[in-house]
């Protein structure tokens, strides 16, 4: 059975409509993802799950128990916001301590799990500084430290990490997922940022406008998107109409469908068995780290990406070039 | 450095300009005599001592400390959760409220004063709780300013939701995060509050006048019968506006301190 689900899922405001049929069967110990842009409702669903906004339709039951009425300081569901939102007239042991001296716990068990808890996040010396003492980054371990605490059944993190920068971001993804295995909790990340979402996730949901556009595993999402928006949104992948791909590669292709998309590692210069080529004059280069994104102008623009090596990167700019892809990496969109 | 020569003369003949007429007056309160020469003659605690002797001035004071603090917990108990209302849950209708606001800035005393007059005198409620109830919409700009401002340095909605979601009820979050957090800015409206509403004049004395003596009416009598008496009362007034600004600077740093995040 399910350990959370979300079933027929609608929200409006007035008369605009945030979400449309959001369905979700989340397993226990799963670390979940929505990920899409910004305003496509991701945080709305947390607000519902967590209780702190009404839907408009559809049900919502964690381990079995429908949660309609059910009040946010019941549901025994924690949250962990952008903003921290840690209390600015407690310190962090104080914080931490918040939600258990709320359940009525005794004062030793208190101290200890708090402790504990502190340690885990590795913010024990900082037991009694302020949050105003904290840098972004502690102040994040802070406030996953004090929705853990209370051993919640579902932690939902609104873009806990988006403001912070990219070196603390990474480790902190990391930890997240750390302590997500270690206390094999149920975990819901919302953000816009793929990466951060490949990183760390059990499943995906990709959403779009209001509602699921693509649901499935970091791999599965990346190698198969179902349509052009996610092919978009996940990676820099080069979307062609079928009329621009068949004048490029020379051949007719059979799937029935208009667009095809072909990820930008999946072409390559050298020629292998079976591969199909499109040709194009080198227009632009750009170094990304270990990546160079090229682009190309053939029937339509397309970039390949090639792993950046130690002797350097051989391709001219206005010199014409042939790249090749296997056949099944042109992947055909619905 | 003529410059800089230059902006200082001009400050500290700002200074003097504006402390100057203060710093006679309270000299003046103390001055045993003060008529042909350009110091006091002698200095002595006799008009202070003479005004604390006074009943009518100790009942003056005590009326005007009633009648502020009064309007000023009335505020307290009535606007400020109505703006937490506002501010957390109906932040569209938080329009209206500025309305009000700037509509207090711009009725002169006078204008109020008749107005009120005319509207309440024929109905029988007594003119004090008249003016009671026109101080206590009157306060609304500072009340309102400390209250919303305090707000908003912390993202007050969020912080009821985190402890809600980690088991507060909402009565137990408003007073054991928000209010805590809050308070400074609003303890620092409630103080400004009290000072303008101790020092104010026109409203009382035209619509109650001598029927109930403050501090004010009870000064401006005392101004056509002993200068150095009338001095020791702004002396009196000057001191304890000191005192309560000390209290705001001071509440008012620990606020910014504690919302700094």
């Amino acid at each position: 059975m399910s350990y959370l689900v979300i079933e027929g899922l609608h929200k409006k405001y007035g008369q605009s409509t945030v979400l449309t049929n959001i369905n979700m069967d989340i397993q226990k110990g799963e670390f979940i993802t929505l990920l899409g842009p910004s305003g496509c409702g991701k945080s709305t669903i947390l607000r519902i799950v967590a209780g702190l906004t009404d839907a408009s339709a559809g049900k919502i039951t964690i381990e079995g128990k429908d949660m309609s009425g059910v009040q946010p300081k019941d549901r025994q569901v924690g949250m962990v916001f952008q903003s921290y939102a840690l209390f600015p007239n407690m310190t962090v042991q104080e914080n931490v301590a918040f939600g258990l001296r709320m359940q009525k716990v005794n004062a030793t068990d208190i101290e200890q799990r708090v402790q504990e808890m502190l340690a885990l996040v590795h913010l024990s010396e900082k037991a009694n500084a302020y949050p105003k003492e904290l840098s972004g980054g502690q102040q994040q371990r802070v406030a996953l430290a004090r929705a853990l605490i209370v051993r919640p059944k579902v932690l939902l993190l609104d873009e806990p990490l988006s403001a912070l920068d990219a070196q603390i971001r990474k480790k902190l993804q990391a930890d997240l997922r750390a302590i997500q295995r270690k206390l094999n909790m149920t975990m819901i990340l919302v953000t816009h940022d793929q990466e951060e979402a490949m990183a760390v996730s059990d499943r995906i949901f990709v959403m779009n406008n209001g509602s699921i556009a693509q649901n499935g595993t970091p791999t599965e999402i990346y190698t198969r998107p179902d349509n052009e928006f996610i092919a978009n949104f996940i990676g820099h992948y080069n979307v062609f109409t079928r009329q621009a791909l068949e004048q490029m590669l020379g051949v007719t292709l059979l799937e029935h469908c208009s667009k095809f998309a072909i990820r930008p590692e999946a072409l390559h210069l050298d020629q292998r068995d079976g591969d199909m080529c499109i040709a194009g004059i080198a227009k632009q280069s750009l170094m990304n780290g270990n990546i160079i994104r090229t682009t190309f102008d053939g029937e339509t623009m397309f970039t390949m990406e090639q792993l950046h090596q130690q002797q350097g990167y051989s391709i001219e700019m206005g010199k014409s070039y042939k790249c090749y892809v296997a056949k099944e990496d042109v992947i055909a969109l619905s | 450095m003529k410059k800089r020569g230059l902006a200082d003369f001009f400050f500290l003949l700002l200074v003097g300009y504006l402390l100057l007429p203060v710093l006679a007056t309270m000299l003046y309160a103390f001055a045993s005599k003060w008529n042909k020469t350009i110091l006091p003659e002698g200095l002595t605690l006799k008009w202070l001592s003479t005004l604390f002797q006074d009943t009518d001035f100790i009942q003056a004071f005590g009326r005007s400390v009633l009648l502020a603090s009064g309007a000023v917990s009335i505020a307290l108990l009535v606007i400020v959760p109505a703006i937490f209302v506002i501010v957390l849950y109906f932040p569209t209708y938080e329009k209206w409220i500025q309305m009000a606001v700037v509509m207090v800035y711009s009725f002169p005393g006078i204008i109020l004063a008749v107005g009120l007059i005319r509207v309440y005198s024929q109905i029988g409620i007594p003119m004090i709780l008249v003016v009671l109830g026109a101080y206590v919409v009157g306060i609304l700009p500072y009340i309102y300013q400390g209250t919303r401002n305090s707000l908003r340095n912390i993202d007050a909605r969020q912080l009821l939701d985190a402890a809600q979601l980690l088991g507060a009820s909402k009565r137990q979050a408003f007073k054991k995060i928000l209010l805590p957090t809050v308070y400074p800015g609003l303890f620092a409206g409630a103080l400004l509050s009290f000072s303008v509403l101790f020092g104010e004049f026109v409203l009382i004395n035209l619509v109650v006048g001598s029927r109930f003596e403050t501090v004010q009416i009870y000064l401006m009598k005392k101004l056509s019968t002993s200068g150095h008496i009338a001095s020791a009362v702004v002396f009196i007034y000057i001191v304890l506006m000191g005192l309560l600004t000390f209290v705001i600077a001071i509440v008012t740093k620990r606020s910014k301190g504690a919302t700094n995040l």
